[in-house]
């Protein structure tokens, strides 16, 4: 059984033990690092986006373009607001965030177990984006072949209307994907290529911006801060900068 | 045992240079003092710039000078015997400083500026002779002659002498004040301002007439610093200058490029006397004749792309009346080297980015960011033919071919 009684310290430990704190708090090096001078800089140095240049297509095959162009054709109609889509770039923007990064989901974890969680958990799927385009395109276009005789893309608008709501409300079900969640996940892509900056492929010429009146990636309004009430009417800008910037004769 | 053999040679070197009356005692005290001068001289002088390299010790040479003729090294100023100045006398060093020759007769190269150092006199350069033998001896082999034929021949240099080179120590203007007279000859002897500030004639000598109105090297231009109004730096109080030589940055400017180095490691380290006599002698200089151009007008294409791309980019630091923000972000407005006739150094900021130089009293050093990735030549020409013209500035647009020709030889 352990002792209960409480030990006091001699005089000699005392002593000891203040002359080792004393030391210990005397050289307080090793522990800290004094930085001096000023931090390292080189030329030319600039970490600008990342982007693929256009003209090509880095993941989706010709029949997957034409299909997820007759998709956000629909999802994102062009109509007296904006141009669609499609128009807009959304397919150049989804082919090359698949080919990068996002397509592989190189900065999340993929490993197992994949169990059903809750909305607020997020994906919970083996397949990266890429395999989910895929199976999801495939299994959609299986879809149209057996119930219309059709590929997605040659079906007349609102018959693509009514198989994209189907897919929306798991009304139809797909091979290999869940139907619902690749329906959310064209959606969301769609919204993002149509509202993220120009250099990723979507929102041509800021279209989008235009039609919300969003001015875009400035940084300075110190020069706005005293106009009350007044319309500013500022073009938008992308990280490329804006039309604006180019000489004109 | 190496300290006081240094010791000895300095104090033996100090024997053998200062102007003592024969038979006089040197003390201890005054060997000190002669090193101690000469400490400081080297320091006013910059001698490091060029003959201490980055990683290498103190004064051991290395630095790679790139003229429009060739490539030269500066050498090791050590007291090394087989590498160094160690086999040298106080009247060798003379001669190097006032004639441009070395020992054995051989001419010096002008990117050793013997042309200002001329004008030292016997007794600081006596002094800076003691300072070199207290130091470390390194061994450091340097070929200081890299030059292509026929600029390797040294002998072609006694022509470029006769052209370039008017020998003779500073002589004090008895109609000047005594600060005038130190400031001219800290300016134009052991400071060698015009070294990198007076424009050069074909053959790389100093164009006298020229004396301060700013030229290129090494990719960067170095600003007018006459008292001209425009291109000058006539707005500045002589406050002002000793500000800028002592801190890196005023009101107007922070050093950048070379000049934050010369900053950094010469002029912070000045005495205030100095600083102050720089000032009176740079403000009583010449002002310039030349009336100030006009601006572009506004409705200019390229100012007008200029101005959209200055919104967007500049702006932010340098505020859109080009005020910056003290010792932060350099003031655009009425900057001499913004409205300088050569644009180099502003094309140069705009494509690599800057840092500004650190000292003791201004220790931030900001840098400007690259924007080579994100503007191309003729925006870059725009939007500094903008600059160039706007809040009170005026000068002659820029030309996207220049940007062109400076990115591809800066490129990392």
């Amino acid at each position: 059984m352990l002792s209960t009684k409480t030990t006091r310290p001699n005089r000699r430990q005392f002593l000891s033990s203040t002359a080792i704190a004393l030391f210990l708090c005397s050289t307080g090096r090793g522990l800290g690092e004094t930085i001096a001078g000023s931090p390292a800089w080189k030329p030319f140095d600039a970490s600008p986006p990342q982007t693929l240049g256009s003209g090509t297509w880095y993941f989706l095959t010709l029949d997957e373009v034409r299909m997820v162009g007759a998709i956000t054709e629909r999802l994102i109609p062009a109509d007296e607001l904006s141009i669609s889509g499609k128009d807009a770039g959304c397919v150049e923007f989804i082919d090359r965030q698949l080919a990068g990064s996002y397509g592989s989901s190189e900065r999340l974890y993929m490993k197992g177990p994949f169990q059903p969680g809750t909305p607020e958990q997020g994906d919970q799927f083996p397949l990266d984006p890429r395999q989910r385009y895929r199976l999801g395109l495939a299994g959609l276009q299986a879809h149209c072949r057996e119930t219309y005789q059709k590929a997605f893309a040659d079906l007349p608008p609102e018959q693509r209307d009514q198989v994209l709501t189907q897919l929306q409300t798991g009304a139809i079900t797909l091979k290999d994907v869940d139907a619902k969640a690749f329906f959310a996940l064209l959606l969301q892509n769609t919204m993002e290529g149509f509202f993220a900056d120009p250099i990723y492929g979507g929102n041509k010429e800021m279209v989008s911006w235009r039609m919300l009146g969003f001015p875009g990636a400035r940084y300075d309004y110190r020069d706005y801060i005293d106009k009350h009430n007044q319309k500013l009417d500022l073009p938008p800008l992308s990280i490329a900068g804006r039309s604006e910037w180019r000489v004109k004769d | 045992m190496l300290l006081s053999k240094r010791l000895g040679r300095a104090a033996f070197a100090a024997f053998m240079t200062a102007a003592i009356p024969v038979g006089a005692q040197v003390t201890g005290d005054a060997a000190f003092s002669q090193v101690e001068k000469g400490r400081y001289l080297a320091v006013l002088g910059d001698c490091a710039a060029c003959h201490t390299a980055p990683g290498l010790p103190p004064f051991a040479g290395g630095v790679v000078l790139q003229t429009p003729f060739g490539d030269l090294v500066a050498p090791n100023i050590t007291p090394d015997p087989e590498t160094g100045v160690g086999r040298m006398s106080l009247q060798d060093f003379q001669s190097v400083m006032s004639r441009g020759i070395g020992k054995g007769g051989y001419h010096l190269y002008g990117a050793m500026p013997f042309t200002a150092y001329t004008k030292v006199t016997a007794q600081d350069n006596a002094a800076i002779w003691a300072y070199l033998q207290t130091l470390e001896p390194v061994k450091n082999k340097v070929e200081p002659n890299q030059l292509p034929f026929p600029f390797n021949i040294r002998a072609s240099l006694i022509g470029w002498n006769l052209l370039n080179f008017t020998q003779g120590e500073f002589k004090a203007d008895p109609a000047k004040s005594p600060d005038w007279n130190r400031g001219a000859y800290i300016v134009e002897g052991l400071g060698h301002c015009g070294t990198c500030h007076t424009p050069k004639n074909l053959i790389g000598g100093d164009k006298n007439s020229q004396f301060l109105e700013g030229a290129t090297l090494q990719g960067w231009f170095a600003p007018n610093i006459t008292a001209d109004p425009h291109k000058g730096i006539g707005a500045w109080s002589e406050d002002e200058i000793v500000q800028y030589l002592k801190t890196g940055a005023n009101r107007f400017d922070i050093a950048s490029g070379p000049m934050a180095e010369l900053v950094e490691k010469s002029s912070q380290h000045w005495t205030d006397a100095d600083l102050k006599a720089v000032a009176v002698y740079l403000k009583a200089g010449r002002n310039g004749e030349a009336k100030a151009p006009s601006p572009l007008p506004a409705g200019d294409k390229l100012m007008i792309a200029g101005q959209a791309i200055f919104a967007d980019r500049c702006m932010g630091c340098h505020l859109s009346n080009g005020a910056g923000v003290p010792k932060l972000f350099p003031r655009l407005a009425e900057a001499p080297l913004v409205n300088a006739g050569d644009p180099t150094s502003l094309i140069r900021v705009v494509l690599a980015g800057s840092r500004a130089g650190a000292t003791e009293a201004v220790p931030t050093g900001p840098a400007m960011p690259s924007f080579a990735w994100n503007l191309g030549d003729q925006e870059i020409a725009a939007v500094l033919t903008y600059v160039r013209n706007s809040w009170g500035n005026a000068a002659a647009p820029v030309e996207a071919k220049d940007v062109a020709t400076l990115r591809k030889t800066l490129a990392p």
